[in-house]
């Protein structure tokens, strides 16, 4: 009964594996499977400033986007944690990018962010915030992928620390305020440590989600300009197709898995203690 | 007291509700623009002569007919495929004794976090060999792996915090592995099945990696790829693309309205409250 599950899944990635091993020590390209050069792909890719940018950016995409969007999480998952008026429509509405397809949302964020017109731009201009059309893909790129991240995966955060708010009893609050406890205290001493199983798990999820993620940078920005918002799916892309490289694009790929065996080993840490 | 937090509250909640719903607004507002009207003129978060033309076009173009239909393929392979998979593999788990199960739910487990970016350059090689590029078959065979590791481990955590007397009983009875998924399991499991089968779909809906990099052909593509694909030709005439967008992203609007609940507790059962 596993077998179907086993062949479609494991049978498929290990098999995928493989093949990206043998491609990252080869000189493969399209349609062909190349020859054994040994490390030459990981030598070249050492010495090239590019590929050292595209690491930096990665991280730095990777990690402001967790912050940013464990922050917000946060204060949805407070902000609705007690019943008011309104409080499903809120939800909704804030739960919406996340639902909402990845790459029709980046779309809608291309145009927003461009100088043309843009729908951010127009704002700014009406409220005399700028004096003349912003282009933010080009001029902030980072910035721009890294808003449009947080746009999409906030409402991820802010479901997990809900539904962990949500576990911790009322009467453990009440006794706490019987106690005497301030609402800072409560927070630090009662609701922190309940959500850091949910905040952790979010963060593990959103690393390893940003680290492969593709759609929002290769529709945005491509990458550019001049490599500036590089990271390692979109500049892996470009090696094996646009370029043909196979070989030093699966090099590139393989860069990802010491991040997640790292992921992978703070996850089992986290289910192994429940 | 009450008040004040109720007002930091809505202090807190306004900006993020707007920032959640603007660029949907915005693409609902350019899809309603008439056909022609370039994103270079005009208030861009207000239609003045606001028709739905740009979707009557689209319900008789044939290249969005064959992008829907290649979408309705895919998702609904995907999760059929995922569904079966998952179903088996988490019965198995649950409640046959199989050899180092333990250990094949964390090998699942570490599928699942695995970034696809890892994968897409072996991947596209065995499907150009099996001569399935450009077919949504490439899509209904690679999608299933994203899906069962998720799959399976809901299914699994939900098997396994049901009455064993329940299967015990079934068995004693005489009945068959399959009668007993089908009679006793499948009512008491559709939550699980449900969140899996709208994971899945949340799976093809945001996927841009593989249907841009094994699908080549227009034709062939699903709405995603389709749409990415046009996003830098659209600056002249946006409406129609932005309708199509619209019209793709309204199944699972749909479904997030009626599953929302159910999708977020099945998320935080099936990681969290393990």
């Amino acid at each position: 009964m596993l077998a179907p599950a086993a062949v479609l899944c494991l049978g498929t990635i290990v098999y995928a594996i493989v093949l990206e091993g043998w491609f990252s020590v080869s000189d493969a390209g399209p349609g062909t499977d190349g020859v054994f050069i040994g490390l030459a792909n990981f030598q070249f890719l050492a010495g090239l400033s590019n590929f050292w940018q595209m690491v930096a950016n990665t991280g730095i995409y990777s990690g402001t986007s967790t912050v940013v969007k464990l922050a917000l999480g946060l204060v949805m998952a407070l902000a609705l944690a007690r019943p008011f008026p309104g409080r499903r429509v809120v939800y909704a509405a804030l739960f919406l990018p996340f639902i909402f397809p990845v790459v029709l949302g980046t779309i809608a964020w291309f145009f927003l962010l461009s100088n043309i017109n843009g729908g951010i731009d127009w704002i700014l201009l009406r409220l005399h915030l700028i004096a003349q059309a912003f282009e933010w893909r080009g001029r902030l790129p980072m910035v721009s992928v890294v808003t449009v991240n947080v746009w999409h995966g906030t409402a991820l955060f802010g479901v997990l620390l809900l539904a962990a708010l949500r576990s911790i009893s009322t009467d453990l609050l009440d006794s706490a305020t019987v106690d005497g406890a301030s609402r800072v205290q409560q927070f630090f001493h009662i609701i922190v440590p309940y959500l850091k199983p949910a905040a952790l798990l979010g963060v593990v999820l959103s690393v390893l989600g940003n680290f492969g993620d593709f759609a929002i940078v290769e529709l945005l920005t491509r990458g550019g300009p001049l490599g500036r918002s590089q990271i390692v799916s979109t500049y892996a892309f470009e090696n094996a197709l646009v370029s043909g490289d196979v070989g030093l694009g699966a090099a590139i790929a393989l860069v990802m898995v010491p991040v997640y065996v790292v992921a992978l080993v703070v996850a089992y840490r986290l289910l192994g203690r429940e | 007291m009450k008040t004040l937090v109720g007002a930091a509250r809505w202090a807190l909640l306004t900006p993020m509700v707007v920032l959640s719903i603007a660029p949907i607004v915005y693409m609902g507002v350019t899809a309603l623009k008439p056909a022609g009207t370039p994103l270079a003129v005009g208030n861009p978060w207000w239609p003045d002569h606001p028709t739905l033309g740009n979707f009557a076009d689209l319900f008789g173009d044939p290249q969005f007919g064959h992008w829907v239909a290649n979408t309705a393929l895919v998702a609904g392979g995907t999760v059929l495929i995922g569904l079966l998979a998952s179903i088996l593999a988490g019965y198995a788990l649950a409640y046959l004794d199989v050899p180092y199960g333990r250990s094949i739910v964390l090998v699942f487990f570490a599928t699942y976090l695995l970034p696809q970016a890892v994968l897409f350059i072996p991947l596209l090689r065995v499907l150009s060999r099996l001569h399935l590029l450009n077919s949504p078959a490439a899509l209904v065979l690679t999608y299933p792996s994203m899906v069962i590791p998720f799959g399976t481990w809901v299914v699994w955590s939900f098997l396994r915090r049901l009455p064993r007397d329940l299967i015990d009983s079934a068995r004693t009875d005489g009945a068959g592995v399959y009668s007993t998924i089908v009679d006793i399991l499948l009512p008491v499991l559709w939550p699980a099945l449900a969140t899996v089968g709208l994971f899945a779909i949340t799976v093809v809906f945001n996927d841009y990696l593989y249907t841009s990099t094994f699908i080549q052909e227009s034709s062939g593509q699903t709405i995603m790829g389709a749409l990415g694909g046009l996003i830098t030709a659209d600056i002249d005439n946006p409406g129609k693309s932005f309708a199509a967008a619209m019209l793709a992203a309204a199944p699972l609007a749909l479904l997030c309205a009626f599953f929302a609940d159910a999708f977020a507790r099945g998320l935080s059962t099936g990681i969290i409250e393990q």
